[in-house]
């Protein structure tokens, strides 16, 4: 009886001690807040972990403040691998001098450079990310593919997106396009860029920049471009909604589901990889209404599987 | 432990984003850095308001319910027009006449039956702009914007009450003017030539993201046909502000005005004795957008306009009765007032993938006053109250259906109905079939429905008393016109050939044509033929070689009359020519030249301003030679415009000519 009683007194203990007293735990995923795409991606990547056998006990999911308090505190975690969501929770993990790798997601490549670069760190195979940004070369693919016609790109580059433009412009010349381009300092300077892309363009590439891109700016700039007859290729589904009438992008399930992967390949003990890693899945969203008000004939899953043959993947 | 609140700046709206500070400057070098022009994955992850919703989107040409022929801003420019009326001379189907005698240049599909063209709908930026003063001739509301200003015109050849108005029985034209976020900064230009041609516009644009601005003011002056009386004027000026109040509206502001100042009638006329004429309008209006969501969206309209017309001249009453001295001289007065004022509300749905619903109500009010034609101080005013709707269907992959009606309520003539159907198949590789029918009516205007022109004057000396001529007297129980028209259409696009064939077949049945009675006194109006329109019509784009636009079109009309009254000197059956064709076509040579040569001819056709009688053909032909120069930071164009290279033709009235005109323009813009 009395065994029953002690076993019954630990197990109670183990539970109300919480995961941190837990020995076990080999995933830590600690999760930026304010919008429910990190969520979705958490989930997914839980359920492809759980697939292969990393039960719901090694896995801690923690909100970025909770990490916060438990750094300050004692209570340290010692799992096998963190994985960051979103910008707020790489901050904090890149500052935090872990000895456990970092795994980021759900972030811009600039974002993370300019995280690590203020904590004083580099990204290797201890702290690497996998990027929410589409590699260009891919973005460049889909204008090519679906508008054959369109040699002219136009793209508007912001202070925070200036430095993508010479990657830009060797990869538009590899592809035989001819790349319009106008840099905005400043948002009153916006209006005269955008004429100025729009006058000579046959596409209008959108590349994310705050200055550039917002929801104060975008009816300006699709309105402008929807009268000069000029497709917009954006980087979300909320620009196709809005108006975009092509988009490429990784959705939050995808990303978890590739972020998987790596983790799986930690515990497993082999490292991160110490290169970028830039999404291998993605969609692509087509506005059949503006679409076929510009008279184009766009099949969004068609587009897809061309993009994936092209990069040889499955 | 430090908790700051990093507010990001309001003006990108975003939402509070809590930053938590863990102790360590590290951390808090790290916080200085997270500005708001920062990229983040909020870029990625954020929502967007709607911009493009379902209103917003045009539909392309091979689903619209009808035949559009679109002339864009290049094409304005490359014609060397200097007025709207100008340019759909290269739409087929239209009859153009450049006189100001019935106060401006006037433009008529499909027949000129008479000197006022109020069989069409002109729109500009969704507004309507007949003069309710005119019978509701479109003439004037063609002189409201500068030619510069214009983004494009569409032109809908075909009976669109439904949609647009009662009005619209024969087509309706649509000028839509640039948005002021694409004319920032200053432009203008110059024209001088021959004939007197003396046009000069400026104009101004400026503006950020909230919102933009544009005036233009321009002078268009000339000394008009030669026979007719005197220079033609035109003076305007149009504001326009487009603002973005908050993501997903847009709020469109107008206001302007115009004045024509001319001559009309021609020596030895007793009945239209020369003399000058002046008309004045101005309007002010303000649009509103509303997106609700990506299927669903609603707009508001307002617009006051008011219209002055000034025309007086002495009539010498020894043509009365020789007992009458030299200086007996009666004035008639020919002017007056209207105004109107609009409400519309319109509320567009995408009920499904195959389904778009457009509908609303609109209530337009329009007062008329002249004492000439009235013979009363007090107002006219006609309330018309609209119901309309348009559902875009398609039932099937190939197959869209428009099928719309327009329900109005005047207060004066009663309720119609105009329904319209179109069925747009597309076959396949840019080609598309239409079938339509529609019903469409134009309603009597205040002069046919109730004018009461007296003449009354003191008999001659040594009598007693004053005469009283009634002129013209309408027993005001005129029915409104209605119109029947089928279509067949054909569109095809070629781009492998660089070449699109637009086809019209028409078989426009109209009954009870509203004429004037003129061979008793007082003249009446009363509803008279059934006229019939057959004919059809096509429209051939093709770029045949690098730098070449070719636009070519041709009409076959044929205006047959059952008449229930003598018919033997109306000029109806010739109202249009039975062939038209017209030839635009531009080539860009090398340095930074343009060449366009235009050719138009018409077969006999009666002239606007006469009748029976005078039955004329015309040819013209004109060239403009354009290069584009750079002024320091300033680019623009000069170009020589050489108009009728020909020989004279006659226009509106056999005694007026257009004689051949050259003239050069400047434009400059930054």
């Amino acid at each position: 009886m009395r065994r029953y009683w002690r076993c019954l007194c630990w197990a109670l203990a183990l539970s109300l001690g919480g995961t941190a007293a837990q020995a076990q735990q080999r995933v830590v995923i600690v999760s930026s807040v304010g919008s429910a795409a990190y969520a979705t991606m958490a989930k997914s990547m839980v359920e492809v972990l759980a697939s292969r056998g990393v039960v719901s006990s090694d896995i801690v999911q923690l909100g970025a403040s909770q990490m916060a308090a438990r750094l300050q505190s004692a209570l340290s975690l010692q799992p096998l691998i963190f994985v960051a969501i979103g910008s707020e929770a790489t901050q904090l993990l890149s500052s935090a001098r872990l000895s456990v790798p970092v795994l980021s997601t759900l972030i811009p490549r600039r974002n993370f450079e300019r995280i690590l670069q203020s904590a004083g760190r580099v990204p290797g195979s201890q702290l690497n990310a996998l990027y929410l940004d589409q590699p260009l070369r891919r973005q460049l693919a889909l204008i090519h593919v679906a508008l054959p016609q369109a040699k002219r790109v136009g793209v508007l580059l912001g202070p925070d997106s200036a430095f993508e433009l010479p990657r830009l412009r060797s990869l538009a010349a590899a592809k035989g396009l001819t790349l319009r381009d106008a840099e905005i300092a400043s948002s009153d300077a916006l209006f005269a860029g955008l004429h100025r892309v729009l006058e000579d363009s046959d596409v209008l590439l959108a590349v994310a920049d705050p200055l550039v891109l917002n929801t104060l700016t975008i009816q300006n700039i699709l309105l402008t471009s929807f009268r000069g007859r000029i497709p917009m290729v954006a980087f979300s589904q909320a620009y196709v909604r809005a108006g975009a009438a092509l988009a490429l992008y990784s959705d939050p399930a995808q990303v978890g589901r590739q972020a998987a992967v790596y983790v799986l390949e930690v515990l497993r003990g082999n490292a991160l990889p110490d290169h970028a890693i830039e999404p291998d899945d993605f969609e692509v969203e087509v506005n059949q209404h503006v679409a076929r008000s510009l008279g184009l004939s766009l099949d969004a899953q068609a587009l897809r599987l061309t993009l994936r043959r092209l990069e040889n993947l499955p | 432990m430090n908790r700051p609140v990093l507010l990001i700046s309001t003006k990108y709206r975003r939402s509070l984003l809590p930053l938590l500070a863990v102790s360590g400057s590290l951390l808090a070098a790290g916080a200085a850095a997270q500005t708001s022009n920062v990229i983040s994955e909020r870029d990625y992850l954020a929502d967007m308001p709607v911009v493009l919703s379902v209103s917003r989107l045009s539909q392309p040409l091979d689903e619209t319910p009808g035949a559009v022929t679109v002339l864009d801003h290049d094409f304005i420019a490359r014609t060397g027009a200097r007025d709207v009326a100008d340019l759909l001379r290269w739409v087929p189907g239209f009859q153009v006449s450049t006189s100001f005698e019935s106060v401006a240049p006037l433009v008529s599909y499909h027949g000129a039956f008479d000197s006022y063209s109020n069989r069409m709908e002109l729109l500009i930026d969704g507004r309507s702009v007949y003069s309710p003063y005119f019978i509701g001739s479109i003439g004037t509301g063609l002189q409201t914007v500068a030619l510069q200003d214009i983004e494009r015109i569409e032109v809908l050849r075909g009976s669109n009450s439904a949609a647009y108005g009662a009005r619209a029985m024969l087509g309706v034209i649509n000028i839509v003017t640039r948005h002021t976020a694409d004319t920032l900064g200053a432009q203008g230009s110059l024209a001088v030539g021959e004939n007197g041609v003396r046009d000069v516009q400026a104009r101004f644009g400026w503006g950020n993201q909230g919102g933009t601005f544009r005036i233009d003011a321009d002078r268009r002056g000339d000394d008009g046909l030669h026979g007719a009386n005197g220079k033609n004027q035109v003076d305007r000026v149009n504001l326009r502000a487009d603002l973005i109040p908050r993501a997903g509206d847009e709020l469109q502001l107008g206001l302007g005005g115009y004045s024509i100042s001319s001559g009309r009638g021609f020596a030895g006329n007793i009945d239209n004795l020369l003399r000058p004429m002046g008309f004045d309008s101005g309007y002010a209006k303000i649009d509103y957008k509303h997106s609700l969501t990506v299927d669903e969206d609603i707009s508001l309209r307002f617009s006051h306009s008011q219209e002055s017309y000034q025309d007086q001249f002495p009539y010498a009453l020894t043509n009365v009765n020789p007992a009458y001295g030299v200086n007996d001289i009666y004035i008639i007065n020919a002017g007056g007032q209207a105004s109107s004022d609009v409400l519309t509300v319109q509320h567009g749905l995408r009920r499904s993938e195959t389904q778009r619903l457009v509908w609303g109500g609109e209530f337009r009010s329009e007062r008329v006053k002249s004492i000439g034609l009235y013979n009363t101080d007090s107002s006219f005013v006609t309330n018309f109250t609209r119901l309309f709707g348009n559902l875009e269907w398609r039932p099937a992959q190939h197959w869209l259906l428009n099928a719309g009606g327009l329900f109005e309520h005047s207060s004066v003539t009663g309720d119609t109905l105009a329904p319209r159907a179109m069925v747009n198949w597309h076959l396949g590789s840019g080609q598309t079939l239409r079938f339509g029918v529609s019903k469409a009516f134009r309603p009597p205007s205040t002069f046919e429905e109730s004018a009461n022109v007296h003449f009354v004057f003191a008999k001659p000396s040594g009598y007693s008393g004053n005469f009283d001529i009634t002129n013209v007297k309408s027993s005001g129980q005129l029915q409104p016109e209605t119109m029947v028209a089928k279509e067949i259409g054909y569109l095809g696009e070629f781009p492998k050939w660089r070449m699109s064939l637009d086809v019209r077949l028409f078989d426009e049945q109209m009954k009870g044509f509203i004429r004037q009675q003129n061979s008793v006194l007082p003249k009446d109006y009363a509803n008279t033929d059934d006229v019939s329109i057959r004919g059809g019509e096509y429209t051939l784009k093709w770029q045949p070689w690098s730098g070449a636009r070719v636009m070519f079109n041709q009409s076959y009309t044929t205006i047959d009359t059952l008449s229930y009254y003598p018919t033997a000197t109306v000029g109806t059956p010739w109202a249009a020519p039975k062939v038209a064709s017209s030839l635009v076509y531009s080539q860009k040579l090398p340095a930074d030249l343009e060449l366009t040569l235009m050719q138009a001819d018409s077969g006999t056709a009666t002239l606007a301003g006469s009748g029976y009688k005078s039955r004329v053909a015309m040819t013209r032909t004109d060239v403009r030679l354009a290069k584009a120069v750079r002024w320091g930071a300033s680019k623009g164009e000069v170009a020589l415009v050489l108009q009728n290279l020909g020989q004279p033709y006659q226009d509106y009235f056999p005694a007026f000519t257009f004689e051949r005109r050259a003239f050069v323009t400047l434009m400059l813009q930054d």
